[in-house]
């Protein structure tokens, strides 16, 4: 077999870059690469092939010799008219399918977890314990926990698990008609990075209760404080923890 | 002789752990790890003594099953039989879809699901006296999807009377619907057959055979009989000819006597079956005869599957949203054909449980929507069923109290000018007013403009815009044609736009499951809209670039040339 010419080395290098970052990368990391940063990497790549095939003069008329043959040659006819047909005909429906592309819904710019407000508070009433007032039981009285964390579990199952699930995981039989998705507290980006006291807020004050960047107009997480007392909703908090294996941020962390 | 001992072994060594293997299909000795992998997962729903009375049974519908009454629903049983081992394991394991069950293969081992086995097996005496396994139900003879098939199943489904509980389509809208309870008393929907994602004991044409062979125990499905016992598929589908035929001739009549004298005979050589004197030859036809059930009992199978799309459609969302189509003509009424046409978009609803009173056991399971438009109005289809057709609020004794069927499709009063401009709140709006058509049963062809601000303030417009509706119930299904301008004088009405996306939600009340105000099924915030034109520009740029390209090359061409000689 023939040693491929530098041409079709660089065509193919630069082919797969493409197919690489458009696809192999996209279903590695489970998100596809936007648009814009793949052209920014295919630029780089072409400016490499550029400075490649130009440090020396010999290179570049090595890489040029194909493409003058296919356009000149008398033996490479099949090849040119090939060629001629189909450039067009790629551009011809590239051209089109963007022109005729469906306007997209716009997207929903939602942060899941924005900040807390300053103050907490129950109803008015405002909560000066950052801590769990139930978690020192814990250590100090292990039986009383257990029974907070049973309260917990109850609370759960006739509140929270129709949306959030029997696992936690976000998947509850109400789930698959809510969009956002209610919280999988599964994720192990959930429970670690927030303190027991945002948990509290965002389960006392609901979706309604979010601010505007957390577009309060979508979620469907009802305001609980309407539902149930203080003591339920720091008892679920510890049920959630309990049953995951994950532990809250510590206050001050 | 050394290496026939060396495989010999191999072979009992193989035979061994096939035999542990299966063994390994029987749920191990009750244990400690059982009760305590149930209690922390199942009691909640179940109750601490399988009596499916945990704190969350209240709520759901249906309800978790009471272990202690031996009532198995999804099993690979015959009729009367108790689950196999397996049959619990799997239904552990996969969850039932439609209900509050999930599958727990995520969050329990194989090791602890099999000890919940043995565990929920002691809450009924049945399962320890019952030596011999259960009998299995047989899945030989499977006739493989057709539409030949399909077509002999609806014939059976009508004559075995399906209908009666599923309705005529399928959508569980039939005459004794409203009335079916299950064995604990609670209230006991058919099956809707075209939503089969839904279906308990999952959806394959095997699923659905052991459901009507085994009977769905507890609930009003009955094992099945067969209407035509006896005789064949053809032999059933003449006899059902000649039954309608209001005049016979003396050879039909002769004919008719003979095939209902056939039946007559299988049904007593079945008394004698169960009397256990039935002589061989007996017994022989009487295998036939059931041979035949299967036989027709695949072909209902068949055609039940045949209802329902290959899987649930996917929410309109991303590629999916709702595009209001563009015609210059005037615009559909509720029959067009050309509806048809124009796919549905798809929007799950789930029930209210935000505001009291609130809905946990929703029946209804979505609402599909098209729509087309042009220059001066938009006309929407809604499509949604239900199993029952309210128009007044009624109080009987058999259906209990019913309120009216209704819908309310919800816009915002101004659409949000960019993604993050606040929307109202998506449960009927909140300081910032939604705009919304509300219908109801009772009052088929016309549709209220309401603005509401929350889901318990919402007022009637006191100009009434010109909005014309019609709608129409059929088997177990309402449709809902609506057509507005697309510009109103009146402020507290929406404008629509071309090509601008505008919010969208629903909410539907199934007056027979006791929906009335805030009790009802709700949607989040989608968006709908009117799909641009297509511009004409797509005809002139492509090929413009395509002869430029084409230009580029021959130019190219003529350069290399030019520089060679």
């Amino acid at each position: 077999m023939r040693k491929p010419s530098l041409f079709t080395i660089c065509f193919v290098i630069f082919v797969a870059s493409w197919i690489f970052l458009r696809y192999i990368v996209g279903s590695l990391i489970s998100v596809p690469i936007p648009n814009s940063v793949i052209v920014m990497y295919m630029a780089l790549i072409l400016i490499a092939i550029l400075v490649h095939i130009s440090v020396e003069d010999s290179r570049l008329s090595e890489f040029l010799r194909p493409i003058i043959e296919t356009l000149v040659d008398e033996n490479k006819k099949v090849r040119r008219i090939v060629l001629v047909v189909l450039i067009p005909l790629f551009m011809l429906g590239y051209t089109y399918t963007n022109i005729a592309q469906k306007a997209s819904p716009p997207g929903d710019p939602r942060d899941a977890h924005p900040s807390p407000p300053l103050e907490l508070t129950y109803k008015d009433e405002v909560i000066e314990d950052v801590e769990n007032p139930y978690r020192h039981l814990e250590k100090d009285n292990p039986e009383e926990f257990k029974s907070h964390v049973e309260n917990g579990r109850r609370v759960y199952y006739d509140n929270c698990f129709y949306c959030h699930g029997d696992h936690l995981d976000g998947q509850g039989h109400f789930a698959n008609a809510l969009n956002p998705l209610p919280a999988n507290f599964q994720d192990p980006g959930i429970i670690p990075n927030f303190q027991e006291s945002f948990f509290f807020w965002r389960i006392s004050k609901g979706g309604p209760g979010l601010p505007k960047e957390g577009t309060p107009w979508n979620s469907a997480m009802p305001i609980w404080e309407d539902h149930l007392d203080k003591e339920e909703i720091w008892d679920v908090i510890l049920f959630l923890s309990e049953y995951t294996g994950y532990s809250y941020r510590e206050v001050g962390h | 002789m050394r290496t026939s001992i060396f495989v010999l072994s191999i072979i009992i060594f193989l035979l061994f752990s096939v035999i542990s293997i299966s063994y390994a299909q029987d749920a191990p000795e009750v244990s400690e790890q059982g009760k305590e992998v149930y209690e922390e997962s199942c009691a909640h729903c179940h109750g601490v003594e399988g009596r499916g009375d945990g704190s969350a049974a209240e709520n759901l519908l249906p309800r978790p099953r009471d272990f202690t009454r031996g009532l198995y629903k999804i099993r690979s049983t015959e009729s009367g039989q108790l689950p196999t081992d397996k049959d619990l394991f799997d239904i552990i394991t996969i969850g039932m879809p439609g209900s509050s069950m999930p599958g727990w293969e995520t969050s329990l081992s194989a090791d602890d699901r099999w000890e919940v086995v043995s565990y929920i097996k002691t809450f009924y005496e049945g399962f320890k006296e019952n030596e011999t396994p259960p009998k299995q139900i047989s899945l030989d003879g499977k006739i493989p999807y057709s539409e030949e098939s399909v077509e002999i199943g609806k014939f059976f489904y009508t004559q075995f009377a399906c209908f009666e509980c599923h309705g005529n389509a399928g959508r569980g809208d039939g005459t004794s619907a409203p009335t079916l309870q299950d064995e604990w008393g609670f209230k006991s929907w058919p099956a809707n057959l075209t939503e089969n994602w839904n279906f308990r004991g999952g959806s394959s044409t095997e699923d659905i055979y052991k459901r009507f062979i085994g009977g769905i125990a507890g609930s009003a499905m009955p094992m099945f009989e067969d209407a035509s016992f006896g005789l064949s598929v053809e032999q059933a589908q003449r006899y059902a000819q000649l039954e309608n035929k209001v005049e016979m001739t003396d050879a039909e009549d002769e004919e008719f006597n003979q095939l209902d004298e056939n039946m007559g005979n299988a049904y007593d050589i079945l008394d004698m079956m169960t009397e256990g004197i039935a002589n061989d030859e007996q017994k022989q036809k009487h295998a036939e005869a059931m041979k035949v059930f299967q036989e027709k009992s695949w072909h209902i199978a068949n055609y039940v599957k045949s209802l329902a799309p290959e899987k649930r459609p996917e929410p309109a969302i991303g590629k999916n949203v709702l595009r209001s189509q563009y015609t210059v003509d005037t615009l559909p009424t509720i029959d067009d054909a050309v509806w048809d046409t124009l796919e549905a978009s798809y929007f799950p609803l789930v029930g209210q449980i935000i505001v009291e009173p609130r809905q946990f056991n929703p029946t209804i399971d979505s609402v599909n929507v098209k729509s087309f438009y042009n220059d001066t109005e938009v006309a929407f289809l809604f499509i949604w069923d239900d199993r029952t057709n309210n128009t007044e609020e009624q109080e009987t004794e058999d259906f209990g109290k019913t309120f009216v069927d209704a819908i309310a499709i919800q816009f915002p009063v101004k659409v949000p000018q960019d993604p993050t401009a606040p929307k109202p709140y998506f449960l009927w709006g909140g300081k910032k007013a939604v705009y919304l058509w509300q219908w109801k049963a009772s009052a088929v062809n016309s549709v209220t403009e309401l603005t509401a601000k929350g889901i318990t303030n919402a007022e009637i417009q006191e100009v009434q815009g010109d909005i014309q509706a019609e709608s129409k119930y059929t088997d177990g299904q309402y449709r809902l044609w609506v057509k507005r301008a697309l510009k109103t004088d009146d402020k507290k009405d929406l404008q629509i736009e071309q090509g601008v996306f505008v919010p969208i939600a629903f909410s539907v009340w199934d007056g027979a499951n006791g929906d009335i105000d805030t009790k009802r099924v709700i949607s989040s915030w989608y968006s709908f809209v009117l799909e641009p034109v297509p511009s004409s520009r797509r005809f002139i740029y492509p090929p413009l670039v395509a002869l430029l390209s084409l230009g580029i090359l021959v130019g190219l061409r003529g350069f290399v040339q030019r520089r060679n000689t």
